[in-house]
């Protein structure tokens, strides 16, 4: 498709064929080419097993690609070193499957690490934290051990810390799976906020309820081919 | 500012969260400096001592009767033909007298019924400031012992031999406490380290995914060894202060120690130490995060 835009948006994600083999042969991803503007939000579906993890995982910088290449705002994540490699991790905030939650620490420790290595100060952080739990419903949860918490609850911990430093790019890994109705639709709020605020998001899901009837562009993954499920209406 | 807050903080943790561990390793880095400080303080004054000992030496030589002013002219040339020295006396049996009476001081009525003339005729030559080798001053003694008149040199040499040798011998107890001190603060706190950062992988990883420098995951752990160092240096040092101070008022007035007139180690060199400990400790915490902590 060749359109010609008045002004062509900034963009943020830039994947070209970018292939992952995990050892000994796992295929994950093949030829994976995908272009996120500033400010989209994106939903990412498909099977279990299909690589929607391993592509945020790419993006976060947390795995290398095989092949191909991944900027992220027009650099080459996987070329940063040091320094540079902390100050673009911080602009990227991730909410993982699996949580990686410090289950020995409180919920509002899990929560400040991500502002405490922003050196953000301690007063403000706190009053981030309790805000951020507000919004998650979790407020009575502030001291309670992570390790005690219930999947649902942990996994609103994780989103909270991953928005904790109002990043430009949030990854969002299955936000939803453990929760009900109610709580699901005060996730999303939280997490649609942060879009109408700038922020560009990618969330992936098995959830059809949370995409379905959106207009934002939607795409699957099916054994590691990546597919336009939903055009949606680009911003 | 708040990169200085989110370090301390983060040391803070650290030492909570292992410290059992750490008040090892302090009592271990603090008993290494005092044993190493407690025979480098002995060597110290042991040199002092000796310096003091090198000026005070005399060789003292036992003649057969006692010469003329035409002899002494002699005896003075030829000691000074064979080596220069700083002065020679002659001492006749009354002057010996004399002396042994003061030396003996309340007791002198032992000598009261003594001849005059029991102690034999002598000469005493104190060498030059320069001739202060053990070697060339048994050199000297040779000679004294070979003029014609002379019967017996005397400067106790076996005394001053067992100084040297003892000193010899204290510097390298000190060179070896100064290895093992080496040795066992920084395995200690190499180790302690160690399982600060395995106690922490997990925190460590969602450190760095979220985005934290290195520096910032480091430099506490460096910390923890310069501190380990300063507190350890510290208080060894305070406590070798302490049994100084006891030793002075416990043994102080006529003893052996008196003629010592002990000192502590001197102000540089405590900064030398507490200095040495602290970078020593942070290398020592440096290479085992390097090994440690893959970033
Ligand atoms: N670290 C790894 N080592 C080896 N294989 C891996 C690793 N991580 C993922 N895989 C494999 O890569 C493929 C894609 O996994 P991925 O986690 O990306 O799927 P997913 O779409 O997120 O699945 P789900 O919906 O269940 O979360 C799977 O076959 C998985 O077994
Ligand atoms: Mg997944």
């Amino acid at each position: 498709m060749t359109e010609t835009m008045p002004a062509t948006p900034e963009t943020m994600i830039d994947m070209i064929k970018v292939s992952k083999r995990y050892p000994p042969n796992v295929t994950a991803l093949t030829d994976v080419s995908l272009s996120v503007p500033k400010g989209e939000l994106l939903f990412l579906t498909g099977m279990s097993g299909a690589g929607k993890t391993t592509l945020l995982k790419l993006i976060a910088n947390m795995e290398r690609p095989t092949s191909g290449l991944v900027e992220v705002s027009g650099r080459n994540i996987h070329k940063l070193k040091g320094k540079k490699l902390a100050l673009q991790r911080r602009k990227i905030g991730m909410a993982y499957q699996d949580f990686k939650l410090l289950t020995e620490q409180t919920v509002a420790q899990n929560i400040a690490i991500a502002m405490e290595v922003a050196y953000r100060s301690p007063q403000n952080i706190r009053v981030a934290v309790r805000d951020l739990l507000g919004q998650l419903d979790l407020s009575d949860k502030h001291n309670s051990l992570t390790g005690d918490l219930s999947r649902g609850e942990q996994q609103r911990v994780a989103l909270a810390r991953a928005v904790a430093n109002d990043p430009e790019l949030l990854l969002i890994d299955e936000p939803t799976g453990n929760l009900d109705t109610t709580t699901t639709v005060r996730v999303m709020d939280l997490l649609r906020r942060h879009h109408l605020a700038g922020a560009t998001l990618i969330i992936a899901t098995h959830d059809q309820s949370i995409y379905q009837g959106s207009q934002h562009r939607t795409l699957e993954m099916t054994k590691g081919h990546l597919s336009i499920l939903h055009e949606g209406a680009r911003a | 500012m708040n990169f200085c807050f989110a370090i301390f903080r983060q040391l803070g943790r650290n030492l909570k969260q292992t410290w059992t561990a750490q008040l090892m390793t302090l009592i271990t880095v603090s008993l290494s400096v005092l044993i190493f400080s407690f025979f480098y303080l002995i060597y110290c004054n042991m040199l002092t001592a000796g310096g003091r000992l090198d000026n005070d030496l005399r060789l003292l030589v036992y003649l057969e009767e006692e010469p003329g002013p035409e002899m002494r002219e002699q005896l003075i040339r030829k000691i000074n033909d064979f080596e220069k020295v700083e002065q020679v006396i002659f001492i006749s049996p009354e002057e010996a007298l004399a002396r042994f009476e003061t030396q003996l001081g309340d007791n002198s009525d032992l000598l009261a019924d003594m001849p005059h003339d029991f102690l034999p005729p002598s000469m005493e030559i104190t060498p030059l400031k320069n001739l202060r080798s053990l070697h060339q001053i048994s050199l000297l003694a040779d000679y004294l012992d070979s003029l014609p008149g002379a019967t017996k040199v005397q400067y106790g040499r076996e005394w001053v031999e067992r100084f040297y040798t003892f000193t010899r011998l204290l510097s390298i107890i000190v060179i070896l406490s100064g290895v093992l001190l080496v040795l066992t603060a920084t395995l200690m706190v190499s180790y302690t380290i160690r399982l600060t950062i395995l106690g922490r992988e997990d925190e460590i990883e969602v450190l760095k995914l979220v985005g934290a420098t290195n520096g910032y995951i480091r430099t506490p752990f460096l910390l923890e060894g310069v501190l380990q160092g300063f507190m350890g240096s510290a208080l060894g040092l305070g406590a070798l202060y302490l049994l100084f101070q006891w030793t002075l008022t416990h043994f102080a007035g006529p003893s052996i120690l008196a003629i010592f007139s002990l000192t502590f180690i001197p102000m540089p060199v405590l900064g030398i130490i507490i200095g040495t400990a602290m970078t020593l400790l942070g290398i020592a915490s440096h290479v085992s995060m390097r090994r440690s902590l893959r970033i």
